[in-house]
């Protein structure tokens, strides 16, 4: 049975979203507990749920710059099994190698989550089923999604924090292009592209609606991500219930206009908030992990006045 | 040459995971889809001799047939009506058959005349005039095959697509035919990565030079066989077995093993890595990985070389 999405509502009857910010400046400190507490504030409903974490695997990463780091998958498996989930897979289809266990055996993501049959799910070729779009924003009228991910109950977005060439910034939002498989669309997943980036991040987000997101933002990438970019430490996990102020929030801490990212702006009408007077923060504040990212010429209007007195790590 | 592992692993693993339909899901128990059958039924044909295996490849030759749409194209997923690059991998496999050769033929034809969406004059002179030589330096000009209707063309589908016109019988090729394949192969030369070997398709992005791929690179150096005196060739040989050893999924392993052979290089330094990591058993097996791995381990090399016209292989 395909997991009902909630339903798509106007931002102005829409309760204010939760957004966390913690600190963490390495993959070696207590990752696993900082999550657990601040998801235990947060108060996901999970109990009894399957829970699908979607992270963003591109390519191999044997450095550790470009994924979402397996330290913090592990932790937020560890997390939501402890707060009464009843299983907790984790699932992506890499958008450029083809060779997925080639893009998780670089990562060691085996040494952070155990035997994988049981927990990882190629999402490129897992089974699919016809889903039809729920907004028309871009030229696509339809999409083939995996099984595992429409019968998941609580799927989590869990994108690194970067900048796109493409799409200024890549987040939980973007971080969706990976739930479309490989198997129905290719390596890259162009159709997407040739749809619209822009668009297609919405309608794939309303069709899907993650149900919250948690993102790595230890260690980033600036510039021309989300491959080639340079690596940028930031020392932050941000997490909440609504993914779009998550992204909002992020945009914010790397010293960027959420309401200049393209798609940002579009979905503050319809998928969630990216007002800071309607985002509850919890944790540390924006400008006390303010770290400017540097973009691409392109997207210099992206850049807020705030981001050039912010630190500089 | 026959691989006794082959035998003893491989086909009995290629025999119980064929689905009732007679096709094949990419692993043991999902639905069955064009592309995985397309290779478990190249693997048969050219590893297996057992009357069992015969019956087991007209099941699957039988699925396919009936998974044809109208226009000779095959969809990556039964429920979608729309060709893809699997389109290629299937006649592949249904080439030379007596019982599936005009099949094949049909979606040769389908292929000479699908035009990926950078092919259009609109295309090409607006990408001329748009793409600055600091973001990519590939040639608008030329174009291949894409991997879904109306998008770009990529290195896979490209490759895939000349594959499966070099094994079709050489007189049964129309002009159109012939001048897409030369096209494709201009194409492949012009998005070789500057250290030789491709990855999907971009060789340069924002100035940054695009790292090369096991897979993408076997495909091209696949479909490039009849240029072996190419400069592009030789140094995307030596990327290959200069790298072989670093490389981390079985897919790939033994996706070089097959390139290698293909140019006559001694590729048993691969074999025994690759068999002993299907020996470990540590991750779930898939059927094109597996029916890419039989080929390799068995030496096969007539796949992919041209079949008469109602010649039973």
């Amino acid at each position: 049975m395909p997991r009902p999405a909630p339903s798509l509502i106007p931002p102005f009857s829409r309760p204010k979203s939760r957004v966390a910010i913690r600190r963490s400046l390495s993959y070696q400190s207590d990752i696993a507990q900082l999550l657990f507490e601040t998801l235990r504030e947060l108060d996901p409903p999970v109990q009894g749920k399957t829970v699908l974490l979607k992270p963003n695997f591109v390519c191999s990463d044997p450095q550790g710059t470009t994924n979402t780091h397996p330290a913090v998958i592990a932790a937020a498996r560890e997390s939501f099994l402890r707060l009464g989930a009843s299983a907790v897979l984790v699932g992506d289809g890499p958008a450029l190698e083809r060779d997925t266990q080639a893009v998780i055996e670089s990562m060691s993501l085996r040494e952070f989550l155990g035997p994988l049959s049981r927990v990882f799910v190629d999402l490129n070729v897992d089974d699919v089923a016809r889903v039809a779009l729920r907004t028309h924003a871009s030229r696509l009228k339809e999409l083939y999604l995996p099984k595992t991910l429409l019968g998941a109950d609580f799927l989590v977005s869990m994108p690194k924090m970067k900048t796109h060439h493409w799409a200024g910034v890549t987040l939980s939002l973007k971080n969706m292009f990976g739930v479309v498989p490989g198997s129905c669309y290719g390596w890259p997943k162009n159709a997407l592209h040739w749809a619209g980036i822009n668009p297609a991040i919405l309608d794939i987000n309303a069709a899907v609606r993650p149900d919250f997101a948690i993102v790595d933002g230890i260690m980033g990438m600036e510039g021309n991500g989300p491959i080639q970019g340079v690596p940028k430490p930031c020392g932050v996990l941000v997490l909440g219930n609504d993914p779009v102020a998550v992204d909002a929030t992020c945009t914010r801490v790397m010293g960027l206009l959420p309401e200049k990212v393209n798609y940002l702006a579009r979905a503050a009408t319809l998928l969630g908030h990216i007002r800071p007077e309607h985002i509850e923060q919890i944790g540390e504040s924006i400008s006390t992990v303010r770290t400017p990212f540097a973009v691409l010429d392109d997207y210099k209007h992206l850049k807020s006045k705030a981001s050039s007195s912010g630190r500089t790590k | 040459m026959r691989s006794a592992f082959v035998e003893s692993s491989f086909l009995p693993f290629l025999s119980s995971a064929q689905n009732e339909d007679g096709g094949w899901g990419f692993h043991a128990g999902a639905m069955s889809r064009a592309e995985p059958t397309a290779w478990a039924l190249i693997a048969l044909l050219e590893c297996a001799s057992t009357p069992a295996h015969e019956e087991a490849a007209s099941r699957a030759v039988r699925f396919l047939l009936a998974a044809q749409l109208p226009d000779g194209s095959w969809a990556s997923t039964p429920e979608s009506r729309e060709g893809c690059w699997a389109t290629s991998l299937v006649c592949l496999a249904l080439h030379g058959r007596n019982d599936s050769s005009a099949s094949a033929m049909r979606g040769l034809d389908w292929l000479s005349k699908e035009l990926p969406g950078d092919a259009s004059l609109f295309q090409r002179l607006l990408r001329r005039l748009r793409l600055k030589k600091s973001i990519s330096n590939q040639n608008p000009l030329y174009f291949g095959w894409s991997w879904t209707a109306g998008t770009a063309s990529w290195v896979e589908p490209t490759s895939c697509a000349i594959l499966s016109f070099r094994a079709a019988p050489a007189q049964s090729l129309s002009a159109d035919a012939q001048r897409r394949l030369r096209m494709g192969e201009t194409m492949l030369y012009d998005r070789m990565c500057p250290s030789g070997g491709w990855n999907s398709g971009n060789l340069i992005v924002y100035g940054g030079a695009g790292e090369p791929l096991v897979s993408p690179t076997v495909w091209a150096l696949l479909a490039l066989q009849e240029h072996p005196e190419r400069p592009e060739v030789h140094k995307s040989i030596q990327w290959l077995e200069s790298n072989w050893q670093s490389i981390l999924g079985h897919g790939s392993l033994a996706l070089a093993l097959l390139a290698l052979h293909a140019y006559g290089r001694p590729g048993a330094g691969l074999a025994g890595p690759l068999q002993a990591r299907y020996e470990s058993n540590e991750t779930p097996w898939s059927v094109p990985e597996v029916a890419w791995a039989a080929l390799a381990l068995s030496g096969a090399q007539d796949w992919w070389k041209p079949k008469s016209n109602g010649k039973d292989r």
